[in-house]
């Protein structure tokens, strides 16, 4: 069979697809015992996360074709509420974050019926102010949430699994295992919506809405179940950086920024295809860590291109750091300009045009 | 709160509004022509700040004067974003072009970050905090000024669109791009020539509020935000609307402060914005455009 677009042929996996997803899955679960940088795994953790979040958002905005640029919402919601569930109540987050979800599905539910209504440009902008009314209300509501000061965590309860107890969250496996999970969770949900009945309703809504409705597709109720999937693991993903970074404020958690960059994952990777959030998160968690961590700035100095003492070094070790993202800002203007299909897409084509060249 | 209070907040509430309005009015001609909405505009606007804050730190030349300097350097920036970036990209998907001019608005604050650092910058005048009193109500200076000032170039630009034969290309741009193309009209220029106008508002907005407002390079995101909530107000693409816009939203903030809070200004803002997309996203002139 000959695919027709490079970008969704992939309905099933072949043996050697599956085997090597496979290899790979269990080489991520091997990891930790051969590998003890803190740092190394540190990095492995939040290519994770944003893994999670750039794909929670690609079921909204890559399968059914909604752009909301409010997700930091959901990001927020299930970030304050294991947070203050845990350091109020002593509520374990793994029982806070469930509450994390249902606050998130039911916001997502009021957002969608107040937005779906709005199409295009619109949608975009009410999805922004939407996520700012919720900004400026944790903001605002300090008894709760502190405000602008932040809430730090100090205390974290045992996690049981069966007889097992961990006790010791200094280390960074703890996180490294969750973080995979929920990684290979949303990746295995999203390989469901698209495989299944779902998945053909939304796509069908992304491709022509009038169409679909014409069709009989009821599209508020399935753009609605699309945002609902995709907030609750974005909630899911607010909820496992709160414990895991231990601190959150409204700039962090909440900001209009962190909508764009969960936005940017699945954009520069490449959207409504089940690898571009990884391939998106391969390509910004490494580069941004590199410019934030000021490797790249040392990395300038070290290889003799720029002299530590000259105006220059002095400034870039100084200033690097403080731009990781502009980096963001460069890919996705490369990447909307030149690869419209993302970095996946691009290579698929160059792929397909060389396969077309040799045959 | 005493009657003098209000009125006071709501002068000020109207002066701040004009400069809101240019903001507005720079947005909806980009709107308007392309079809484009512009997510890098409050970022523009930094971009006018900046220059405004090193004319008068490096060369001494007052902010309200330095206008006739920002304003043409950035239409020539806008009119050059234009030509090299949001060309290539009219008539793509909507997303696309709004994905573009968010990297576009993110790559223009991070690099005045790089350049200038984080760190907060004020212009001192000496009128920076000077006041007069009329009937009890002390009305600022600089943002007086600066009302008036944009009230000058708004009169100055209904006057370009529509009087001069360009202003009129431009206005036929933005009612039918097709149709203006067969009149004989080159829209690529006309494009070029509206995002550069656009600019010019955003930067010279910046310049006008320099003098009241700390300049820092993420200053333009909430810019951006209001922007939006203005034109969307007014409707997209119409110029008397962003105006209407303007100064509405100045004064909601500015009578949300004192009788909510000044912390919940935002929220009620973004409420009336969301209230507005609901009820008639067409905005209170969206019929008229231009």
């Amino acid at each position: 069979m000959i695919p027709t677009n490079p970008l969704h042929s992939q309905r099933g996996a072949s043996a050697v697809q599956v085997s090597l997803g496979m290899a790979v899955i269990a080489a991520l679960f091997a990891f930790p015992q051969f590998v003890e940088s803190p740092y190394v795994l540190h990095m492995m953790i939040l290519f994770f996360l944003s893994t999670l979040m750039g794909q929670s958002w690609n079921i909204i905005g890559g399968y059914t074709g909604q752009y909301s640029v409010g997700h930091a919402a959901y990001f927020g919601t299930g970030a304050y509420s294991t947070m203050i569930l845990l350091t109020t109540k002593e509520i374990a987050p793994w029982y806070g974050m469930w509450v994390g979800i249902a606050a998130s599905v039911v916001l997502a539910l009021i957002i969608g019926s107040i937005c779906f209504r709005l199409r295009g440009p619109y949608f975009v902008l009410a999805s922004i102010a939407v996520a700012e009314i919720v900004r400026g209300t944790a903001l605002n509501l300090t008894d709760l949430t502190k405000g602008a000061e932040g809430i730090l965590l100090t205390d974290m309860p045992a996690f049981k699994i069966g007889q097992t107890v961990i006790t010791d969250f200094s280390s960074k496996v703890p996180y490294y295992y969750i973080a995979l999970v929920l990684a290979l969770m949303i990746i295995a949900v999203t390989w469901l919506v698209q495989n299944s009945k779902l998945g053909y309703y939304f796509q069908a809504i992304r491709e022509d809405q009038d169409a679909a409705h014409s069709l009989g597709i009821n599209l508020t109720f399935w753009k609605n179940s699309a945002l609902v999937i995709s907030a609750a693991f974005t909630s899911l993903a607010g909820s496992f950086y709160a414990i895991f970074v231990k601190f959150i404020d409204p700039s962090t958690v909440l900001p209009l920024d962190l909508s764009v960059q969960i936005v940017l994952i699945s954009i520069i990777g490449g959207i409504g295809t089940i690898f571009g959030p990884v391939i998106g998160s391969l390509v910004l968690v490494p580069l941004s860590e590199a410019l934030r961590s000021n490797a790249i700035a040392q990395g300038l100095i070290n290889s003799g291109l720029v002299s530590e003492e000259s105006g220059i070094g002095i400034f870039l070790k100084e200033h690097l750091a403080h731009a990781h993202v502009l980096i963001y800002g460069i890919l996705v203007v490369v990447v909307i300009l030149f690869m419209p299909d993302g970095v996946l897409g691009y290579f698929r084509k160059m792929t397909a045009k060389k396969k077309r060249g040799e045959a | 709160m005493t009657f003098s209070v209000l009125m006071q907040s709501i002068i000020s509430g109207i002066l701040v509004g004009g400069v809101y309005a240019l903001i507005g009015i720079g947005l909806t001609i980009i709107f308007g022509v392309m079809r484009v909405i512009n997510f890098a505009h409050g970022d523009i606007m930094m971009v006018g700040m900046y220059m405004t804050y090193f004319l008068f730190t490096l060369f001494g030349i007052d902010p309200f004067l330095s206008v006739l300097i920002t304003m043409p350097l950035m239409f020539l920036f806008g009119a050059l974003l234009q030509k090299v970036f949001i060309n290539r990209i009219l008539g793509t998907l909507p997303q696309n072009q709004i994905l573009l001019t968010i990297g576009l608005g993110l790559i223009m604050s991070n690099t005045a970050m790089l350049a200038f650092t984080s760190d907060y910058k004020i212009l001192t005048t000496s009128y920076s905090s000077s006041s007069f009193n009329i009937a009890g109500i002390s009305i600022s200076e600089p943002l007086l000024i600066s009302f008036l000032i944009t009230a000058a170039i708004t009169v100055g630009l209904y006057w370009f669109l529509l009087k001069t034969d360009t202003g009129q290309a431009i206005r036929a741009t933005a009612q039918d791009r097709e149709a203006a193309q067969l009149m004989g009209i080159n829209v690529k220029w006309m494009s070029i020539l509206s995002f550069g106008i656009g600019s010019a508002m955003a930067g010279t907005a910046g310049a006008l509020i320099s003098p009241t407002y700390y300049i820092f390079p993420q200053v333009g995101s909430a810019f951006t935000l209001k922007a939006f909530v203005i034109t969307v107000l007014g409707g997209m693409g119409s110029i008397v609307g962003a105006t209407l816009g303007g100064i509405i939203i100045g004064l909601v903030e500015s009578v949300a402060a004192v009788t909510i809070s000044s912390d919940w200004k935002d929220v009620v803002v973004f409420s009336i914005f969301l209230l507005v997309l609901l009820v008639k996203p067409s905005g209170l002139m969206g019929k008229s455009r231009m």
